[in-house]
């Protein structure tokens, strides 16, 4: 039952459909060829036995320190991200996919779409026209991990200020790093240390080393 | 150690003819701070900026059951030019800094803020990139409500202290901010120097 759109949609684009994988519960999820995004999504959307006609989600997967988290180094992913970290290569093949979920309302069941994209300049066509959900789902993408997304009307922040440099999910944005619109107060403060700069009052707590062990100054900017 | 008696002397002499500045007020401006500072700390007009999740809090400490209206605070003013006590009542990010800053601004002096909860106070949990840590690192801040949220009973505490503050502040009938007078004798002197050389 829930295979049928996996079937469905292998049987159409047999090149396009790189692998798919049932999992239970009814998660279908089905790896395809970035190229042909749209049209798959335009396919699964107006298939009358398959009729998705909701976008429930769109995200993005940064997989840049997956290997280490997986043998417990998350450290280097959540932590900070010192530059000698950042200028390694991915650990991954691949490092972002974006990740579709499409729910039928009339059909009650679900597929998982999961794309991947080159590392430098990743790029993506939209799919703002099929679905209007996704116009913002994906600026909300653009804005927190930087992938840019082809023929969409309005590719601007969603969230975040013009001002912010970077896109902050990316698992090399320094979790330490701020950038205030207001300028900040200079005052003396006990637990922070006086004034800004490293370990004083215009610099967030996780730089301070209070309460921390192994944080090391120098990796700060 | 031998002892300089020559300066023991000078210093047993010193303190006795150089008064403090707060010691040479007279007794009428210290009545009239003490009264000032009386009526100001029983007549707190807060502002509430209500970001998060402690303003449920807030409202359990403004209505009946706890009613902060005892300690004098009576009802939150929705204008900041009528209020003299801003509460920050939740979370800063980075995108409303700019909205506190101009909102403290347009108070009136006297002013005096609350941080009401951790993450006004700190940041809290959220030690990320849109969050300021702390909001005193925009606008001062004059007690801290710790707490996630805090009890109505902390916040009740916090405000006897602002009040307690308040009471041994220095209040005066007539206070000029001295950098504004200093401009201003600056800019007379401008006006009749112009004048005296026509």
């Amino acid at each position: 039952m829930s295979k049928i759109s996996l079937e469905r949609l292998q049987a159409r684009f047999p090149k396009d459909v790189l692998a798919v994988e049932t999992l239970p519960h009814g998660d279908d999820v089905a790896r395809v060829r970035r190229e042909a995004i749209v049209e798959i999504c335009h396919f699964l959307r107006d298939d009358p036995e398959l009729d998705f006609k909701m976008l429930s989600d769109l995200t993005i997967i940064d997989s840049l320190t997956r290997r280490s988290e997986a043998f417990g180094g998350s450290s280097r992913a959540s932590m900070e991200a010192p530059p000698h970290v950042r200028q390694q290569p991915s650990e991954a093949a691949v490092r972002f996919t974006v990740i579709y979920q499409l729910y039928s309302i009339t059909k009650k069941h679900r597929v998982r779409l999961k794309a991947d994209l080159d590392d430098k300049e990743p790029h993506l066509e939209s799919v703002s026209s099929l679905w209007k959900t996704a116009n913002w789902l994906e600026r909300a993408a653009f804005d927190l991990f930087g992938v840019k997304f082809d023929g969409h009307p309005n590719m601007e922040r969603i969230f975040l200020y013009p001002e912010f440099k970077g896109y902050p999910l990316r698992k090399d944005y320094p979790v330490n790093k701020r950038q205030p619109l207001v300028e900040e107060r200079n005052f003396p403060d006990l637990v922070r240390g006086p004034g800004p700069g490293p370990g004083g009052a215009g610099v967030p707590m996780s730089q301070t080393l209070v309460g921390r062990i192994n944080v090391n100054r120098e990796t700060y900017d | 150690m031998p002892v300089d008696l020559k300066e023991t002397s000078e210093a047993a002499l010193v303190p006795a003819l150089v008064t403090r500045r707060e010691d040479a007020q007279s007794f009428m401006e210290k009545l009239v701070s003490g009264s000032l500072g009386w009526a100001r700390k029983y007549s707190l007009f807060t502002y509430p900026f209500v970001t998060a999740c402690c303003g449920m809090e807030y409202m359990s400490v403004a209505s009946s059951r706890y009613d902060i209206a005892r300690f004098g605070a009576e009802f939150p003013r929705f204008s900041p030019r009528q209020a003299d006590l801003l509460m920050i009542v939740g979370t800063i990010n980075v995108k409303q800094s700019v909205v506190l800053k101009r909102v403290y601004e347009q108070m009136c002096e006297p002013k005096w803020v609350m941080a009401f909860g951790v993450c006004a106070s700190s940041g809290g949990f959220y030690d990320n990139y849109a969050t300021v840590q702390g909001a005193d690192r925009i606008i001062p801040v004059d007690v801290y409500v710790p707490g996630c949220p805090p009890r109505p009973e902390q916040v009740l505490d916090g405000l006897r202290l602002l009040q307690d503050k308040i009471q041994t502040q220095k209040h005066s009938l007539i206070s000029r901010d001295q950098a504004a007078i200093a401009e201003d004798a600056g800019r007379r002197k401008g006006f009749f120097q112009k004048i005296l050389s026509k």
